[in-house]
């Protein structure tokens, strides 16, 4: 019923970012770069978190896998590091599928663990994959990183060079205008995916897991090898958002893959509703483009003084803004974004359900944030 | 010989110092089953009470005010913020605490500034001598305040009617609650506990030899996270435990990095603590000493 | 005359701000008497206790009508602390004593609310006067007692506050006849020492014997009320917890054409020798029987028999200490549940474990997770096979909601759903998954009479049109008695009979575990 509104919506979204190039300057350009790059590791970590169940704060040791996989394999050897001069679309295929073993290495544990524990054994994660980028040097260029090749296809380059000079419509389309369409292409394509698994046997199986793991192998699932599947795939999610920041970039260090960059992975997700493909996109959207945005009109806005002033600067301002953002969301709107949204068309189309009568009253239910997530009854 | 003394006695006294913090994690962990995320900001919240006021209060009072301050904002946090949740799970309750620390950190970042604020510690930077062993007097002193924080908290939990209380709670509410033992006040009483741990710890981990409160230290109470883990999470004993086992690893990794390196890499002492914790989650969940109830896999 | 000391008028309580629990219910405690509350699993006796203690909140319930007044005062407001000082205290179903407290810190706990120490400590002779074991036990941690040490250790601890009221829930519950009859004797001794009593009760017989005056409680209703020998002596009491079959009305049969392909042939099951031990905790000893292919085998016995445990171990959720349990030539103790699921067993939970979130269609299509292929790469790109294979499964499941006449339900969002058809939809879920072998895990409980006919139904039909072997765990003896050929009867963990429904329900074993020591 709500699929043809969705699908125009959808539509229509897709056709203002395919002439948005056309009019945005080169800040809002790059700016977008980053969101689309963003929105496709938020998407992968929402699979993960918000479908399965699955808490992880090691998502931007992923991206930092993905990111360096495309620098390393594309890259020239020079004196100060190495490279294998692949050609870039290999090196991104490359930079998802290394970062997807990654994550299947890291299966045993995924498997292992649920929420929190996990959450935890991730956060590690983070620390021991910074650690590796800054030692491994002739690999990576340690503490201050390694530039990156730009991306091409066939002769064609998503730079400023090769063809020099291309326009659409009288605007000259650079480096930025080319990469726009082809992160453009990249998240659509990653969003189809997300969509598509979510609604399959897999993503039944993932959510089911998350639900209740007895029910779940009682219905036949692997509940190991299933919370594997949904580490690996979003671990491949977030190695394709690595390997496009690098793009954007142009750079990679270690920096941009901190602890840091994991909770803006996870703030993103929590903003948008856990679980919500369309709210990873937009959490990714705020969250990213929140602080470009800020640092750029800090001049035109009263309240924000210049960085090192000791005021309130706009980096400054915007964490504390989704700071709030995200305890307002948790405390206010059950849910995120995409849950205050289904609420809303469930208010304005259907009468309210019938009430459900009775429950059998010897079950226990949660008091306080100590129960486990899960609804088990049998163990 | 004398070189390997001081670097595990230093290991210890700063281990110590991690279990401080450590037990507040346990501690919040079992009255309200939060993952506290933002307990490395309340760290440095104490301390930067401490560095701001004994200018004008001095330092005793100043420490007072910073156990204080950290104590209410943990019970503010926990009666405003995490008893409102929308939806009370442990991992949203975990990703609020994300968001907590964000704000706190931040606006805490702001007002510390590019400065190393001083504690003004009448200690200084003064040394103990132990033969040929010498010793930071606050590492010395930090050693000491924990062994009795840690009877304290001993003294608490067995002998008195709030830590039995909070004990009875933190094993089963509900039931506790029929005893008319009001949780939202164990509980309270638990993030108070920890705000006044946190605090003692950030005034040793801002003091000598530490240069001084900065914003990074909010990121070194991290490193109590596997402290915490690693002693098992509803586990006070645990926290002591696993703050020593990391401690001495990381003093250890760092006080021979220049061996270790060729294999491990720089600055590995930073990393050890985690790889100790991801390691321990695979083979052990419940940690060294927690209960097994408290993992489920 | 004074006052009751408990008066509870035209009380409702509803959970989730739409589950009711309890309608129109009214009783009445007197100063110094015991007053019991019957009735099955899902009646709404605990809602009742929650509701006079001041609990339901933490458990998501409140009170939405009539009042609970304590000595005259309205409790509308207070909250359990308050409640508790006013000398009313609960004991919880299941004790819930604090494992890791030694027995003298959990008294001390009990006692949390009395400041004065020259009070608490004469509460705390009484208690161990009552019970001498505690005393002798008070430095061990709580865990290590047995059940009927943990029930003692529970009481004391509410008498710790030295109350007017004394809440008890369910405390015979898994405990054998013997110490069943010795809670009952404290509880008159309690009650001879002053203090007034409301029992929850499902053992009828032992709650009847302590009380002055009982009420049956059924979904959420006062169905019964009045002096307690008045009550053993009638027939609803009789019939729905004395055991007396009721007959079971036949109905029709329907000719239908199965709606869905049936499963692989069912095999025989063999459990042997079936240990299961929790810590120190004998759940299961040495339990034996068969199932034989295509027929319905009921696993009845009284809570805490160990029913639950032993589906759990057949469903692969539980590991088995000793013992095997095999499916045709597989041995079931020795999988994973997963690949137990792999076998053709499927299973519904006691407590419905369901998507909440998703529609009816979402929640029947995992069941089908086991016969589907599609894996995460043709899934997340949509190959045809993957399409053409959820098509298929959705029409399959589709014809299994036609089935258990949930059909016009399957784009609804299973929270919307009444109960007994969120029931209907576990079932679809395992039936989906085309089991050989079905384990029903106590699928009436909570239903009303009707809704329990309904289903029997649709469990015979389901046999029927698909010839698949049913294990079914339920306590409801009357319930089963329609429907299965072979009965195992559980108690304590052991299997005291097992036969035809007709011979079991004779078996003097059963009639003792079923109405305790004193009917044998």
């Amino acid at each position: 019923m709500s699929e043809l509104p969705r699908k125009a919506g959808g539509a229509v979204l897709v056709l203002v970012a395919l002439a948005l190039p056309l009019v945005l300057s080169d800040f809002w350009l790059q700016t977008g770069l980053f969101v689309m790059a963003a929105a496709i590791g938020a998407v992968g970590l929402t699979l993960l978190v918000g479908v399965a169940g699955q808490l992880s704060l090691g998502h931007a040791a992923f991206a930092a896998i993905g990111a360096y996989v495309y620098a390393y394999t594309t890259g020239e050897t020079t004196t100060s590091v190495t490279g294998l001069g692949l050609p870039p679309v290999l090196g991104l295929v490359l930079a998802v599928g290394v970062a997807a073993l990654v994550g299947a290495a890291f299966s045993p544990v995924a498997g292992r663990l649920r929420g929190i524990y996990l959450g935890l054994a991730t956060l590690g994660l983070v620390f021991v994959v910074r650690h590796l980028l800054v030692n491994l040097s002739d690999w990576t260029g340690g503490f201050t990183g390694r530039s990156v090749e730009s991306f091409a296809l066939g002769g064609f380059s998503f730079s400023n060079r090769d063809p020099d000079y291309l326009a659409v419509a009288g605007v000259e389309f650079e480096g930025l205008h080319r990469l726009w369409y082809l992160f453009l292409v990249l998240a659509v394509a990653a969003c189809w995916l997300a969509s598509n698994l979510r609604a399959g046997r897999t993503g039944r199986a993932w959510a089911n897991v998350r639900d209740s793991e007895t029910a779940a192998a009682a219905m036949g699932v692997g509940v190991a090898q299933v919370k594997a599947s949904a580490f690996v795939v979003s671990s491949g999610y977030a190695g394709l958002a690595g390997a496009m920041l690098a793009l954007a970039y142009g750079r990679v260090a270690p920096d941009v893959f901190g602890l840091t960059a994991s909770v803006d992975f996870l703030v993103m997700i929590v903003l948008g509703g856990l679980g919500s493909v369309t709210g990873a996109v937009v959490g990714a959207l705020f969250v990213t483009a929140l602080p470009l945005v800020l640092a750029q009109y800090s001049s035109a806005l009263p309240f924000l003084a210049a960085p090192g002033s000791g005021g309130l600067d706009p980096s400054t301002a915007s964490r504390i803004v989704y700071g709030l953002a995200i305890i307002a969301v948790l405390v206010f709107l059950r849910g995120g974004l995409a849950g205050a949204a289904r609420r809303l068309r469930q208010r304005t189309s259907t009468p309210a359900a019938p009430p459900a009568p009775r429950t059998p009253d010897d079950g226990d239910r949660p008091v306080a944030v100590t129960t486990p997530r899960s609804k088990e009854t049998t163990r | 010989m004398s070189y390997l003394l001081e670097q595990v006695l230093n290991g210890l006294s700063y281990g110590l110092v991690l279990s401080l913090i450590a037990a507040g994690f346990a501690i919040v962990f079992t009255s309200t089953g939060v993952l506290n995320f933002a307990h490395g900001s309340v760290v440095l919240l104490g301390a930067y009470l401490v560095a701001v006021l004994h200018p004008t209060i001095g330092f005793w009072p100043a420490v007072l005010v910073g156990m204080a301050g950290s104590a209410v904002t943990g019970v503010l946090i926990n009666a405003v913020l995490v008893r409102n949740l929308a939806d009370r799970k442990p991992d949203t309750a975990a990703i609020l605490m994300l968001g907590v620390d964000i704000v706190l950190l931040t606006e805490l970042t702001r007002r510390i500034g590019n400065q190393v604020l001083t504690l003004g510690a009448p200690w200084g930077a003064s040394v103990v001598r132990f033969g040929d062993v010498s010793l930071p007097t606050g590492r010395v002193l930090a050693a000491g305040v924990t062994v009795v924080a840690f009877a304290g908290l001993w003294y608490l939990f067995s002998r008195t009617d709030l830590g039995v209380g909070m004990r009875a709670a933190a094993a089963d509410g509900p039931t506790a609650s029929l005893m008319g033992i009001r949780l939202s006040r164990t509980a309270a009483t638990g993030w108070a506990l920890a705000g006044v741990l946190a605090a003692v710890a950030g005034v040793f981990l801002t003091s000598f030899p530490a240069p001084g409160v900065a914003p990074t230290v909010a990121l070194s109470a991290f490193a109590a996270i596997p402290a915490w883990v690693l002693g098992g999470f509803d586990s006070v004993p645990g926290a002591v435990v696993g703050g020593l086992v990391i401690g001495l690893t990381s003093a250890l990794v760092t006080g021979y990095e220049a061996e270790l390196e060729p294999f491990l890499g720089t600055g590995f002492g930073e990393v050890a603590p985690y790889v100790v914790m991801i390691v321990v989650l695979l083979v052990r969940p419940s940690g060294l000493l927690g209960s097994k109830e408290a993992v489920r896999v | 005359m004074s006052p009751p000391l408990l008066t509870v008028e035209h009380l409702d309580v509803v959970y989730d701000g739409t589950i009711t629990a309890l309608s129109d219910v009214s009783l009445t405690v007197g100063e110094g008497q015991v007053v019991a509350v019957l009735g099955s699993n899902g009646a709404g006796k605990t809602s009742l206790l929650r509701a006079v203690s001041r609990a339901l909140d933490s458990y998501g319930g409140s009170v939405t009508g009539g009042t609970v007044r304590f000595a005259g005062e309205d409790l509308a407001g207070l909250d359990t602390a308050a409640v508790v000082r006013r000398g009313l205290v609960q004991v919880p179903e299941g004790r819930r004593v604090f494992r890791d407290l030694t027995v003298a810190e959990n008294l001390r706990a009990g006692g949390y609310t009395v400041r004065d120490a020259a009070a608490r400590a004469e509460a705390r002779d009484r208690v161990f006067d009552l019970f001498p074991i505690l005393a002798e036990r008070r430095d061990q941690p709580g865990g290590l007692l047995s059940g009927g040490q943990q029930q003692m250790l529970a009481m004391g601890r509410a008498l710790m506050v030295s109350p007017r009221l004394l809440l008890l829930d369910e405390p015979s519950l898994g405990l054998a006849p013997l110490l069943v009859d010795q809670i009952g004797e404290i509880v008159t001794e309690i009650n001879r020492q002053g203090t007034a009593v409301l029992l929850i009760e499902q053992n009828a017989v032992m709650g009847l014997r302590v009380a002055d005056a009982a009420s049956v409680l059924e979904i959420g209703r006062v169905t019964a009320s009045g002096p307690a020998a008045e009550l053993a002596a009638s027939d609803e009491v009789q019939e729905r917890y004395l055991g007396v079959a009721v007959p079971v009305v036949a109905t029709e049969v329907v000719g239908s054409e199965p709606a869905i392909p049936t499963a692989e042939p069912p095999q025989r099951l063999r459990v042997e020798g079936l240990t299961v031990r929790f810590g120190g905790i004998t759940a299961l000893s040495e339990v034996s029987f068969t199932v034989e292919p295509g027929t319905v085998h009921a696993l009845i016995g009284p809570n805490g028999a160990g029913k639950s445990t032993l589906v759990n171990v057949l469903g692969g959720a539980y590991r088995a200490t000793e013992g095997a349990v095999h499916y045709g030539d597989a041995e079931l103790t020795a999988l994973p549940a997963h690949r137990v699921a792999g076998l053709g067993v499927a299973r519904t939970f006691q407590n419905i474990s369901l998507a909440l979130e998703d529609t009816v269609e979402d929640n029947l299509l995992v069941g089908r997770h086991r016969l589907m292929r599609a894996g995460v790469l043709s899934g997340a790109f949509r190959s045809p096979r993957a399409r053409r294979e959820e098509r298929e499964h959705r029409e399959t499941v589709a014809g299994i909601a036609e089935l258990l006449g949930i059909g016009a339900l399957l784009r609804t969002p299973v929270h919307t759903l009444a109960y007994g058809d969120r029931k209907r939809v576990e079932m679809g879920r395992a039936l989906a998954a085309r089991p050989s072998l079905l384990l029903l895990d106590e699928p009436v409980a909570g239903m009303t009479h009707g809704e329990s006919q309904e289903m029997a139904e649709t469990i015979r039909q389901v046999r029927r049109d698909l010839g698949l072997s049913i294990v079914l765990v339920e306590h409801d003896m009357p319930f089963v008695m329609g429907l299965a050929e072979q009965v195992t009867v559980l108690d304590f963990g052991k299997k005291i009979a097992e036969g035809t429904p007709a011979a079991v329900q004779r078996d003097p074993e059963v009639l003792r575990a079923y109405l305790g020591a004193a009917a044998a």
